[in-house]
């Protein structure tokens, strides 16, 4: 299987591990290992003064996987670059997953608002990996903006609905020179696969796993599923027969000569 | 679809890498060792999409036994994408006066040809006959005659062809990206740029000397019309120079290429077959196609490409035409005059090349109509966004 | 008495309010390892954070990560 290519670096694994939703830092630390997963994101929130938390990042070791932060909570281009800076103050890398979602309820991202942030970022020296509705047409106008992938969602957040927006996807897979990683409303493992099969370069997973009963088990479902589609993909998917249905002859003109 | 990898290789490369830029005997291995399987696979694979490999069966010569197929689903393809509709356009030559000494062409400077070339007032008055025939879409065409034909004059007839053609192309010498873009600010839209041969031997051999011999700047240039904004973009080799097999291959990478890159422009496909023309003898070209690869070339290319343009000129006859308008070409042109000042038939220069199909645009409007197609003269109009 | 106003709230210090970032985070009990800081819109550097003097009324933000798709 070939390998994962994002802004000239190479990745085994092309499952990417949301770290929202986990019932504890420790279901998650074991979800993330047994993922097989480079990468994974994170938030950023205000930190609660009253209560002392858990902090996330003692359960994500640094020298093992590529620490991704998100904006999310980001209602514009505005906050999102706020949160880019802030983030990277606190890591000192410069990835970023872009999420700019005003609305409350299905968590969708706002298109004008990204590929405002993502020109302002992408300026900045940011990797951006902007989170989309599956617009082709947004998606090739992030690419142009320099983006290093794009993100674009198969159904909303949490939803966990699989491709809903398989059509599109299919066209953005066909006319990207980014990867194109499948992110949000993926719910099954055979969701994963599905994505992987139509071409996508990775997925992004984060509800499914963190809200299963037993996430480490599903993790590695997910695991075998990004693999399995892969395979299946750059092995070259059997064909299905088509038959035209014919009506008069259209080449018979060449036998009369 | 993905390389499974980032590709950010020039076409120069993508070229060379695949064995397109060279004679071709090792691809032609690989079209011989083509067999029914391959060929049946890749009229399977999802109708209109592009792959190397799937383009290589249905060009193969094993895909000849599925002529009819390859149309059918060509056929319905085009229907889907374009409707039942045929484009009409009309060339206005505005030169014949050339630097280069291409041999398989008219225009070549060593020929003994009676040159002329246009005035602006002159162009206009050709350029009246072909609209009242009904043309909307004109394509002016022109040797390397950079002196007289310069961005210039071009900037300038354009601007005052703007009114009476909703669309303006040009066929004609290399430009800069700039000066295509000063056109494009013209009211220019389109752009046909043919590589002739992809094959960099042959293309030294018929491309000896003038600012055409260059091949690497021949094939940049495609770029630079896309990158200066221009709409649409032509492609074409001349079919006949080499393989034709190869040629079509190198043409569609080509094409794949530039649509990855420019996912604003759209491009067409030409088809100019080696055709006899004053002191240009047919026994030397040894590659010359039959009917039936052209079929096959012209269907193999709309199966992978469901969007692009497919052009046919009047160097065909007009019973081959007739079948074709079928098998998903989009665009035709009618009642053409190679010649500059052909139209009016003011003055008795060299064509570039033989006609042979010599119905006029209303002839050929009815044909399409009689096969169940709309002839459209018009398909866009500046008013729109000017 | 000085206030500052901390993550959107305001908090008074009958103290007087710590001289610097480094005071405040460990007033607070936060682990300044995994903590990033704005004071009144500005980004401050963690190798800053003892040399960020603090002013009475200033905007502080404290944010850190946490779990996010």
């Amino acid at each position: 299987m070939s390998k994962l290519i994002i802004a000239g670096r190479e990745f085994h694994s092309r499952l990417l591990i949301g770290t929202g939703k986990f019932a504890s830092c420790e279901l998650m630390a074991e979800a993330i290992e047994r993922s097989g997963t480079e990468i994974v994101t994170v938030a950023l929130r205000r930190v609660d003064i009253e209560n002392e938390n858990d902090d996330i990042l003692s359960a994500i070791d640094r020298n093992h996987y590529l620490l991704l932060p998100n904006t999310s909570g980001a209602r514009d281009a505005d906050e999102a670059v706020r949160l880019a800076k802030l983030a990277r103050a606190a890591t000192g890398i410069n990835w970023l997953k872009l999420e700019v979602t005003p609305d409350p309820y299905y968590l969708l991202p706002d298109p004008v608002e990204t590929l405002k942030a993502a020109e302002i970022l992408v300026k900045d020296n940011f990797v951006v990996l902007p989170y989309i509705n599956a617009d082709p047409i947004l998606a090739k106008k992030l690419e142009d903006a320099g983006t290093a992938t794009v993100m674009p969602l198969a159904s909303p957040i949490g939803s966990n609905q699989g491709l809903k927006t398989r059509a599109a996807l299919e066209i953005i897979i066909e006319q990207a020179n980014v990867p194109v990683v499948v992110d949000a409303g993926l719910g099954l493992p055979s969701h994963a696969a599905d994505a992987m099969e139509i071409g996508a370069d990775a997925v992004l997973v984060n509800t499914a796993i963190a809200t299963a009963a037993d996430p480490p088990e599903m993790a590695e479902a997910f695991k075998l599923a990004v693999e399995a589609g892969r395979m299946a993909f750059e092995s070259g998917m059997p064909s299905i027969s088509k038959r035209a249905s014919a009506s008069s002859p259209l080449t018979g003109f060449l036998r009369e000569t | 679809m993905t390389n499974f990898g980032n590709n950010n290789s020039s076409i120069k490369t993508i070229l060379a890498e695949k064995g397109l830029d060279s004679n071709g005997k090792y691809l032609r291995k690989q079209l011989d060792k083509i067999c029914t399987n391959d060929v049946e696979k890749a009229l399977s694979a999802p109708v209109g999409t592009y792959n190397f490999n799937k383009l290589l069966a249905l060009i193969s010569p094993a895909a000849e036994d599925y002529l009819e197929q390859m149309a059918q689903l060509a056929h319905q393809l085009t229907i889907q994408r374009f409707g039942p509709t045929i484009r009409l356009y009309a060339p206005l030559y505005l030169s014949n006066y050339c630097s280069n000494s291409c041999c398989y062409c008219g225009f070549n400077k060593d020929n003994k040809s009676e040159r002329t070339r246009l005035t602006i007032d002159q162009a206009l008055a050709e350029a009246d006959i072909i609209a009242s025939e009904g043309f909307r879409d004109i394509l002016l065409v022109s040797s390397e005659d950079r002196q007289f034909i310069s961005v210039d004059y071009l900037v300038e007839l354009a601007g005052k062809l703007r009114g009476k053609f909703a669309s303006i192309s040009i066929e004609i010498y290399q430009l800069s990206c700039d000066e295509y873009a000063r056109l494009f600010k013209a009211g220019i839209e389109g752009v046909t740029l043919y590589q002739e041969t992809y094959d960099r031997e042959a293309y030294r051999y018929y491309h000896p000397s003038g600012p055409k011999s260059d091949y690497d700047n021949r094939l940049r240039t495609p770029e630079n019309i896309a990158s200066a904004g221009m709409r649409e973009v032509g492609l074409g080799v001349l079919l006949g120079l080499t393989d034709w097999r190869v040629e079509a291959l190198a043409l569609a990478e080509h094409a794949h290429y530039l649509i990855k890159r420019y996912w604003q422009s759209h491009v067409s496909f030409s088809f100019p077959r080696l055709r006899p023309a004053p002191e240009v003898g047919s026994s030397q070209f040894k590659h010359l196609l039959c009917d039936k690869n052209l079929v096959q070339m012209i269907t193999a290319l709309r199966l992978c490409f469901a969007d692009a343009g497919l052009v046919l000129s009047t160097r065909e006859r007009a019973q081959l035409r007739d079948h074709l308008v079928k098998l998903g070409i989009t665009k035709f042109s009618a009642g053409s005059k190679t010649n500059p000042g052909g139209y009016s038939g003011r003055c008795k220069a060299t064509e570039q090349f033989e006609i042979d199909d010599n119905r006029n645009p209303a002839q050929v409007a009815a044909m399409i109509r009689q096969q169940g197609f709309e002839p459209v003269w018009k398909d866009w109009d500046i008013a729109f966004i000017k | 008495m000085e206030v500052l106003k901390i993550n959107g709230k305001e908090k008074q210090f009958p103290d007087g309010i710590p001289k610097t970032l480094v005071e405040l985070l460990k007033l607070l009990d936060i682990n300044q390892a995994t903590v990033v800081a704005e004071v009144n819109g500005k980004i401050i550097e963690r190798q800053n954070f003892s040399q960020t003097q603090l002013r009475n009324g200033q905007k502080i933000e404290l944010v850190r990560f946490v779990g996010g798709g």
